[in-house]
């Protein structure tokens, strides 16, 4: 064998090594997700509890900039006057201020109770802000070198907070689960080390709005009627996500704990888009909407 | 000349037309070698001469072409424009697209086509260059000489088809909604699916190359002709097709509706994986045994 046909082959097994370790290694989570498409979910899940139930994001700007939007606009004949007098109040123009929304709901709240929390990222007047809050009678405090608002809900003894995590982003919610994501952000026990939720959260990457939720996490903390529980398909997560621009195009998938599971799940789906194939033969214009489910297995 | 039936030993000729001088076998002063070190010594003579043939150029160009495509996704990516590639009206996402390219480039052309013009070639390439008598009359068997040259084949075309799988993996899969660990496995299939591909093919169009009179046509034929028809056709006749067995073991889902739904629809009574794979091995063998016989018991008449 000559040298050039030996280097060939050692470059050649180095290229399938180098590949597979990659692979690999981002398969059982050791490097971010998806390393080559320059995101791995928004940087606001670090405030994300890692046992969160459901997941949300929303692209805000994507949404207000698509023509879809505009189109719904014009059909509906809305007018700016809601979105001028929320300006007036709080200083944020919802469509040019907020840039992307995060939610989470299903995780551990304040007080260890279910929580949820919305993370705002855009451009916000936090002067502005403070001067209405104490307005209104509440009232700012520092928490961990953290600017809060806090204002009491009259009579029900809870209190909602804002807080200007970082420079153009802000936590809305109660203020027990607001001060946790501050410290959570500072610790790292947060999504970002959930490698099961992160796949999937990385899976979803381009898309306008997503959620992802573990449905044991989501039953676990909300209070299902066990009927219902018993009758739901084993679903382990589930996710939705949705492309908008000149219209909306949205997937939803259910993982199945087991083949069974799945094989439940696949004849539900199959039985719930008959059934609306049934329904459209008679609405041609819902035809276009209808879902097309695709199967796959780990 | 007319093949001689036992191998005589007689000296090596002076000079090889492929001027690497084929190195005589280890073993005791006299003894014939025994038959897997001739074949190994056979692969290792017939593996330079693959890798540099005028061959490659066509092989690199055959698997450039998916990579090309894969790096047009990725550009196209970049500069924001999702759902190049669409089935049943919905954009794919990188793991969808990873799929049908393997499923539709690899599968179902590259490694057939690789197959045909590789393993045709095998003993062909040696009787039309006039130096098939340099190999026969070596002191080796003769099915030496095709086992050989058949796992050079099978080295040569891994070495080039998987690491352009893997690398069309890394820039496809984490398009769209797709990710490196989502994918992962169904690359690792993919590679154990098409090393089984090449293996069977190569094995199958070695057995023509070594029994008929012209088999680049006859290979073209099976591959392009009566494979496509008999899969189309309703009926057992798909049985009698490699990418029958080998589409059964192809871990891709593909969007019900469109294409992918009548791509599908043809593999409906797929058998299981490992009836599959039986099948899969035994062509291997047969084939590769019924090759070997017909190179040893075959007259090579060259043309003067």
């Amino acid at each position: 064998m000559t040298a050039k046909t030996r280097y060939f082959l050692v470059g050649s097994v180095l290229v399938l090594l180098a590949g597979l370790s990659i692979g690999l290694v981002a398969y059982y989570g050791g490097i971010p997700p998806n390393p080559f498409s320059f995101r791995s979910g928004p940087a606001e899940l670090r405030y994300v509890p890692g046992d969160a139930g459901l997941v949300a994001f929303a692209n805000v700007r994507h949404v207000m900039d698509s023509d879809l939007r505009q189109r719904l606009r014009q059909l509906e004949g809305a007018t700016a006057e809601g979105r001028k007098e929320f300006q007036d109040h709080t200083g944020i123009d919802v469509e040019r201020d907020i840039d992307h929304v995060v939610a989470w709901i299903g995780g551990r709240g304040g007080a260890h109770k279910p929580g949820g929390l919305v993370l705002a990222s855009g451009r916000f007047d936090s002067s502005r802000l403070e001067g209405l809050a104490l307005e209104h009678g509440g009232r700012v405090a520092d928490y961990q070198g953290k600017r809060m608002i806090v204002l009491s809900k009259e009579g029900r003894g809870e209190e909602f907070a804002m807080a200007f995590l970082e420079p153009g982003i802000v936590a809305i919610g109660n203020e027990a689960t607001v001060r946790l994501a501050i410290e959570r952000g500072q610790r790292g026990d947060n999504a970002l080390a959930n490698t099961e939720l992160m796949k999937r959260v990385e899976g979803l990457s381009g898309a306008s709005l997503w959620a992802v939720g573990s449905f044991d996490a989501v039953s676990a903390r909300t209070s299902l009627p066990s009927e219902l529980r018993d009758r739901m398909p084993p679903i382990a997560w589930f996710s939705a996500s949705g492309r908008v621009n000149g219209g909306l195009e949205a997937t939803v998938k259910a993982e199945a704990r087991d083949e069974q599971g799945a094989e439940n799940l696949r004849d539900l789906v199959r039985g719930i888009v008959a059934l609306a194939r049934m329904q459209a033969d008679s609405r041609p214009a819902a035809k276009p909407v209808l879902p097309i489910p695709s199967w796959s297995q780990r | 000349m007319t093949g001689a039936h036992s191998d005589p030993i007689v000296p090596a000729p002076a000079a090889h037309p492929a001027s690497a001088p084929v190195p005589r076998p280890s073993g005791a002063p006299g003894e014939a070698p025994r038959f897997r070190s001739a074949s190994m010594r056979v692969l290792d003579l017939s593996l330079g001469q693959m890798l540099w043939s005028r061959r490659t150029i066509f092989l690199a160009l055959v698997v450039g072409s998916p990579l090309a495509l894969g790096l047009l996704f990725r550009i196209l990516s970049a500069f924001g424009v999702s759902g190049a590639m669409r089935a049943g009206g919905v954009a794919m996402g990188g793991p969808a697209i990873f799929g049908s390219m393997v499923w539709l480039l690899y599968l179902r052309f590259i490694v057939p086509v690789l197959g045909v013009f590789y393993g045709t070639a095998l003993i062909a390439d040696e009787v039309e260059d006039k130096t098939v008598t340099y190999l026969f009359v070596r002191p080796i068997p003769r099915s030496a000489v095709l086992v050989g040259k058949y796992l050079a084949y099978l080295v040569t075309t891994a070495c080039v088809v998987l690491p352009s799988v893997v690398l069309l993996y890394l820039l496809v899969a984490p398009l769209g909604n797709g990710s490196l660990a989502g994918a992962f496995p169904a690359l690792v299939k993919d590679l154990a699916l098409l090393g089984i591909g090449l293996a069977a093919y190569g094995a199958l169009f070695a057995f023509i190359g070594a029994r008929f009179k012209h088999p680049l046509v006859t290979g073209l034929v099976f591959a392009f002709g009566w494979e496509q028809v008999a899969l189309m056709l309703p009926g057992y006749l798909r049985r009698v097709t490699i990418a029958y067995y080998l589409q059964s073991l192809v871990p891709h889902s593909m969007p019900a509706g469109g294409l992918g739904s009548a791509l599908q629809s043809l593999f409906r009574d797929a058998p299981p994986v490992w009836v599959s794979l039986a099948w899969l091995a035994g062509c291997v063998v047969v084939f590769l045994a019924l090759a070997a016989r017909a190179t040893g018991c075959r007259e090579y008449v060259l043309d003067q």
